[in-house]
């Protein structure tokens, strides 16, 4: 799986507007922003300035970016914009520098440039800051203004709601998501949790005239139904690919086995002794290669109340 | 729908042999029961669907799939490089040795494999074992070509990091050993990995012990001298995979050299080690045209000649005919073909050490005087001449730093705009050299031809102003601009002094060697087998010191350049060599 340019800058933008950043420019090629101190401390990696900051009380200075997702249309952009004050650098110091200029720019004014792409290490640390500030949500469904007029509180429904991943490993992998909910109420699962979702407008505070319906079901034992089903599901599943992971371990077990066999008989004991060794190790090696398993978790959960179908 | 949803959805096609083990990682439900009984704080709704995108799209969907090539923005790889990691991940099931021939990429291969690996979520903790010399090289191709953020070890808390790039020689050794083999690799990767053909070394014990679950070995010559290093090798990787040493000896080996049955082997061969050569389909190179051109020294110039080459084989006798106390005499007399200030340099260096009394200062002072009679450097106008012919980006070798700082100045008299370049640069400096050489120079002077780094295949012009006397180093030299990549064939001209020794080390690596248009990475082979006795720098200094005239040098040089002609006839009758035993080099080859 990737993401287009188009796709990359929109994520971009969207975590630069979640964590309230301060959008200095704009272009479909590129963002200026001003980060918020959220996103300064998830992106630029500065855990003494910001442990000195708050331990002094003194107002941060956060540090700007220049995000560039599509360098090529963005240079056009800016020679097209910079053409008029062109001769802005010195021509006697640009002889003495050479072509590239020694050293970037320092100082608060100073506005990092980056071209992100799908794969550069920025891009994997949004990812992985959105990844840390999202895991778990608490939510409620959106009724609307027209709910605020109607007489009757609106029934909602509490659902568990998990991101499940499943990693299917042996000495290659593949991996599957799978969005599950299961209604705290009744009992009933949904295997596909997103649809369930899509479209409705989720808020973090209780809107009002409204009631929670009473929940029937614990909280673990939610937890085991959906942890049931993917193990059902997973029974039945092909494991061919177990199984072929499977032959692959034994065929190498053989493997050594034909090696170690004679060398096992030395006679000679400290030999013997260090060749079971490597013999126990090179085994153990093996089995850490390719013996298939399945691993199960979950990157994000939460409670959803939802407008109750009844 | 969720279209990873496949293999849950689908009617199970065959039923489970045997039951895969499940494990479920429940960290989440603690916390989110820590979180409910605490009433929050809870995570933003946006920043939760940010994260399951992020999800989505680095999600890895299929078994045998090259996913990391996405993520690769600064390098192209090659269509051998990725066969190659292809063929190690899905096939060898990352255990291989990869033994390119030298300059094909073994280090881009190893690097999407490893990038594969990590991008899939199977290797987090990696350990890359690399002469010391490449620590460095390995560490900065690994960040700025593949993203992957390796760290060069240096104190002992350095080996905490995910990837870390160390030379063997340190890992093996206190304290570090111990840390290495108590801990477990996901991946390890070890360049240069003839080094470790000898069972009874400490290196490859080492190894044995290392606990890992994919390896790569590195290596342009699996096999030097014996095939038992190839079985050493293979049995880091999977013991087993030829029998056991007895079945090995009996089943492949008919001498030492001498493979059997090698059909057999090659097909055993082929599971674990992959071998692209030159010369296979679309690695070819282009072509090298070579013109040596003379050049007539001024008599002010040849007086200075005949003066040094008296002054060192004058010493060579005094000193009884001992070679190791006269290299920096012999220097001179390679540096008097080169320049005027080469040879200045070196004569007041040597004039320091001496006594203040030393009859030899006399000496020394009478070449300094013919120095000064020298008006012009002929060699200089000719490369100027060639230069401005050829109109072309152009590098030019020289062997000392004398002689550069005079082009410098002698180019830049002449408007022509030319950049240094030398091993003593720093990293950026070097950088920001090339930069300036691939923009608005159109020379580059080197001193350095080894090393890495030097990459030039948008230039094919290069001229060899002085020659070394290391036929590896003229091959290091074209090297930098001969390579994948270049597009044009590449134009070589060497500059050589009529009447001197110059014209003899020239004719014996030219007509002899024939090593400006040679195959590359035959070179070495040759010279190691030739070198059994003593080096071929070393035997050119003799010549040069006990032969009386001009004739009797090139009567020698003829018949060094014969045992080298000798040595490649061999070489060559050993890989095309009809008959039964077929060679070692048809086995690596085919």
């Amino acid at each position: 799986m990737t993401m287009s340019q188009e796709q990359i800058r929109d994520y971009c933008k969207t975590y630069l507007e979640a964590t309230a950043c301060q959008f200095l420019e704009k272009s479909p090629y590129h963002v200026t922003v001003k980060l918020s101190p959220q996103a300064d401390k998830e992106l630029t990696n500065r855990p003494y300035y910001w442990g000195f900051v708050e331990r002094m009380g003194i107002e941060p200075e956060t540090m700007s970016f220049c995000f560039i997702f599509d360098p090529e249309k963005h240079r056009a952009l800016e020679d097209a914009s910079a053409a008029p004050s062109a001769g802005h650098t010195d021509p006697v110091l640009d002889r003495h520098f050479g072509a590239v200029r020694p050293l970037p720019v320092l100082g608060p004014g100073r506005i990092q440039r980056e071209e992100i792409t799908f794969g550069s290490p920025r891009l994997k640390q949004i990812f992985a800051a959105a990844r840390q500030g999202g895991r778990q949500v608490y939510l409620f469904e959106n009724p609307g203004h027209l709910q605020r007029r109607t007489l009757l509180s609106a029934a909602y429904e509490p659902w568990l709601g998990v991101q499940y991943k499943l990693e299917f490993c042996c000495d290659v992998k593949r991996e599957e998501l799978h969005f599950l909910g299961i209604s705290l109420q009744n009992g009933m699962v949904d295997d596909a949790f997103a649809n369930r979702l899509k479209g409705k407008d989720l808020i973090p505070r209780l809107p009002e005239n409204v009631h929670i319906t009473p929940t029937g079901l614990a909280l673990p034992v939610a937890r085991e139904r959906l942890e049931k089903l993917i193990t059902s599901r997973l029974e039945d599943a092909d494991s061919a690919w177990a199984d072929a992971a499977q032959e692959r371990l034994e065929e190498e077990l053989l493997l050594i086995d034909s090696y170690y066999r004679d060398l096992l008989q030395d006679p000679d004991e400290e030999r013997q002794l260090a060749f079971r060794e490597q013999y126990e190790a090179r085994k153990a090696e093996i089995r850490w290669q390719y013996e298939p398993r399945i691993v199960v978790s979950a990157l994000g959960s939460g409670i959803f109340h939802l407008r109750s179908s009844l | 729908m969720n279209p990873h949803q496949s293999e849950l959805d689908a009617p199970a096609a065959k039923p489970a042999s045997g039951k895969v083990p499940i494990q479920f990682d429940r960290s989440w439900y603690d916390e989110l029961q820590g979180r409910l009984d605490k009433g929050g704080p809870w995570d933003d709704w946006q920043l939760f669907q940010l994260a399951k995108q992020a999800e989505e799209a680095s999600l890895v969907t299929s078994f045998e799939e090259m996913i990391c090539l996405k993520h690769l923005q600064q390098v192209t790889p090659l269509p051998h490089q990725v066969d190659t990691a292809r063929k190690v991940l899905f096939e060898m099931r990352g255990r291989a040795i990869l033994a390119d021939e030298v300059g094909l990429g073994k280090t881009i291969e190893a690097g999407l494999i490893l990038k594969e690996y990590i991008v899939r979520g199977l290797v987090q903790k990696v350990l890359i074992l690399v002469p010391a010399s490449l620590v460095l090289q390995w560490v900065r191709e690994l960040n700025q070509k593949f993203a992957i953020p390796a760290v060069a070890q240096k104190k002992a808390h350095s080996w905490q990091n995910p990837v870390v790039v160390a030379s063997i020689d340190t890992a093996k050794r206190d304290p570090h050993r111990d840390i290495l083999l108590g801990s477990e690799y996901d991946m390890v990767i070890v360049d240069e990995a003839h080094k470790l053909k000898n069972k009874k070394t400490t290196n490859y014990q080492f190894m044995l012990k290392l606990r890992k679950k994919y390896c790569l070995l590195l290596t342009a010559t699996p096999v030097q001298n014996d095939l038992g290093e190839l079985f050493n090798l293979i049995t880091l990787l999977k013991p087993g995979q030829l029998g056991g040493q007895s079945d090995f000896t009996s089943n492949f080996v008919f001498e030492k050299r001498v493979p059997k049955n090698g059909e057999q082997l090659k097909e055993e061969l082929a599971k674990i080690m992959i071998r692209n050569r030159r010369g296979d389909g679309e690695l070819d190179f282009t072509k090298r045209h070579v013109k040596n051109i003379e050049v007539e020294l001024s008599p002010e110039e040849m007086e200075l000649y005949n003066g040094v080459t008296r002054f060192v084989k004058d010493q060579y006798q005094a000193a009884g005919g001992n070679l190791s106390s006269m290299l920096s005499l012999v220097t001179l007399q390679r540096e008097v073909c080169s320049s005027r200030d080469a040879v200045f340099v070196t004569l007041v260096n040597l004039a320091k050490k001496l006594a203040p009394d030393s009859p030899l200062r006399d000496r020394i002072w009478e070449l300094v005087a013919l120095i000064k009679a020298i008006k012009a450097n002929s060699k200089a106008e000719q490369a100027m001449k060639l230069i401005r012919e050829m109109d072309d980006k152009v590098i030019l070798f020289t062997e000392y730093r004398a002689t550069q700082e005079y082009l410098l100045n002698y180019f830049k008299e002449r408007n022509m705009i030319a950049v240094p370049y030398r091993g003593g640069m720093n990293r950026g400096k070097k950088d920001w050299m090339m930069d300036l050489f691939r923009g608005r120079a159109q020379v580059m002077i080197a001193t350095e031809a080894g090393g890495e780094g030097i990459n030039l295949q948008f230039c094919h012009q290069m001229i060899n102003f002085d020659l070394p006397w290391n036929p590896m180093r003229v091959e290091q030299r074209i090297g930098r601009v001969h390579r994948l990549g270049q597009q044009n064939d590449v134009q070589i001209y060497n500059l050589s002094t009529k009447g001197t020794i110059e014209e003899h080390i020239l004719r014996l690596l030219h007509e002899k060697i024939n090593m400006f248009e040679m195959v590359i990475g035959q070179l070495d082979v040759i010279l190691e087998r030739f070198e059994k006795g003593s080096s071929l720098e070393k035997s050119l200094y003799k010549i040069m010191l006990e032969s009386s005239s001009n004739d009797e040098i090139a009567r020698k040089v003829d018949s060094l350049g014969q045992s080298l002609e000798h040595i490649r006839t061999e070489l060559d009758e050993q890989a095309d060599g009809p008959g039964e035993n077929d060679g070692l080099q048809q086995l690596m080859g085919g």
